[in-house]
């Protein structure tokens, strides 16, 4: 979780909204104020932690699978992404339909439609021949059961998905944390 | 080598500037309060112990009265800290004074050390308390020849008035409150 930085300025700015001699250094303040913030924040996020919002009983994918059978698993369990896993249930890496577009030489979607409009057929071929493991982005950006919300925040940052497997201790597959989960738990815990 | 840069770096401060100052208003208003506030001090000294061997004006109360009426919302200005302060700093400095007097020095260091360490120790920091031990041990023979009646006269009863005057004064001005806490 980035500090808020306070400067002298800000500090002394409001120490002259409020009447009187206030017997605090600003660099004191500045202090208080990091150590109360981090308290306020720990307070407010205690309950978020990834083993308790992620979604279980997903199915991961193989990286010896199909492009074409990975496709159908992410569009039946809803998913815009699922993970990878070896034969100990490891993540190994994230399939996501960015992955899918970058194997039909798409940048975006609408990139896609169009392509699909001149060339139909050579699509098809293009996802029967592939295996996921070939496509996938590797290694995966997970989280451990355990982490909470600076940790998830900081996570999120270092990837695009809007998702990220959960992890044990082995680096074996617990669960699937949606950004959007995670998100409605940290709406009731923010402030204002 | 580092360590000791690392304490010469400490002597620079790490702060731009002191707190601001503070408005006019408020300059007035401590100047009122300290002005009643010791006047009080010495109201009540003239009416009830002239003729007596107590007094009631120490130079302690000088520096509480800076506390009480200037620095209003200071931690160290408030009723616990003020009275407590300086009953238990007295208490240490006509001990130590009894003690230690043949060895002044002694006396009036033990004084002021150890009234710090019991005013931190019961959250009754309050600086002038300080001044209160002190006097206990360099003040006159008259001071002297008080004893353990230091305690009340001066030491409970001045800063008792100080937080009469404090309660009246400081909650006259519509930007002020007292105290932010009692005990």
């Amino acid at each position: 979780m980035p500090e808020l930085d306070l400067s002298d300025d800000d500090i002394l700015d409001a120490m002259q909204r409020i009447p009187g001699y206030l017997d605090i250094t600003t660099s004191d303040f500045r202090e208080l104020y990091q150590l109360a913030h981090a308290h306020a924040l720990e307070r407010h996020f205690r309950d978020v932690r990834a083993g308790r919002l992620m979604r279980v009983g997903i199915e991961p994918l193989r990286p010896g699978l199909r492009m074409d059978e990975a496709a159908r698993s992410l569009a039946r369990q809803g998913l815009k992404s699922l993970p990878v896993v070896d034969d100990q249930d490891r993540v190994v890496g994230v399939l996501t339909e960015t992955d899918f577009l970058r194997r039909l030489n798409a940048d975006t979607f609408l990139a896609l439609l169009l392509r699909l409009l001149e060339d139909a057929a050579s699509f098809g071929h293009r996802c029967h021949e592939t295996a996921v493991g070939a496509v996938m982005s590797a290694p995966a950006v997970t989280v451990p059961v355990g982490a909470g919300f600076g940790d998830i925040v900081a996570a999120f940052a270092r990837h695009e998905g809007r998702s990220m497997p959960v992890v044990d201790a082995e680096g074996r597959l617990r669960g699937l944390l949606l950004r959007k989960d995670f998100l409605g738990a940290c709406g009731g815990g923010l402030p204002g | 080598m580092s360590a000791l840069r690392e304490y010469l770096r400490k002597m620079r401060g790490t702060t731009k500037g002191s707190p601001p100052r503070v408005s006019n208003s408020e300059i007035l208003w401590s100047w009122v309060g300290g002005f009643l506030g010791i006047a009080a001090i010495a109201g009540v000294g003239h009416l009830f112990f002239t003729g007596t061997d107590l007094t009631l004006m120490i130079g302690s109360f000088g520096a509480s009265a800076v506390l009480v009426y200037g620095a209003v919302r200071s931690p160290l200005a408030q009723p616990r800290n003020l009275v407590g302060g300086h009953v238990l700093s007295a208490l240490v400095g006509v001990t130590a004074w009894k003690l230690f007097g043949g060895d002044p020095w002694l006396a009036q260091a033990l004084a002021v050390s150890t009234a710090i360490a019991l005013m931190h120790a019961t959250k009754t920091l309050h600086p002038p308390g300080g001044a209160t031990a002190l006097i206990a041990v360099v003040g006159s023979d008259q001071i002297h020849q008080l004893g353990y009646l230091y305690v009340l006269v001066p030491a409970t009863l001045g800063p008792l008035v100080l937080l009469v005057v404090g309660l009246l004064v400081n909650n006259l001005a519509p930007s002020r409150r007292y105290p932010e806490v009692w005990f």
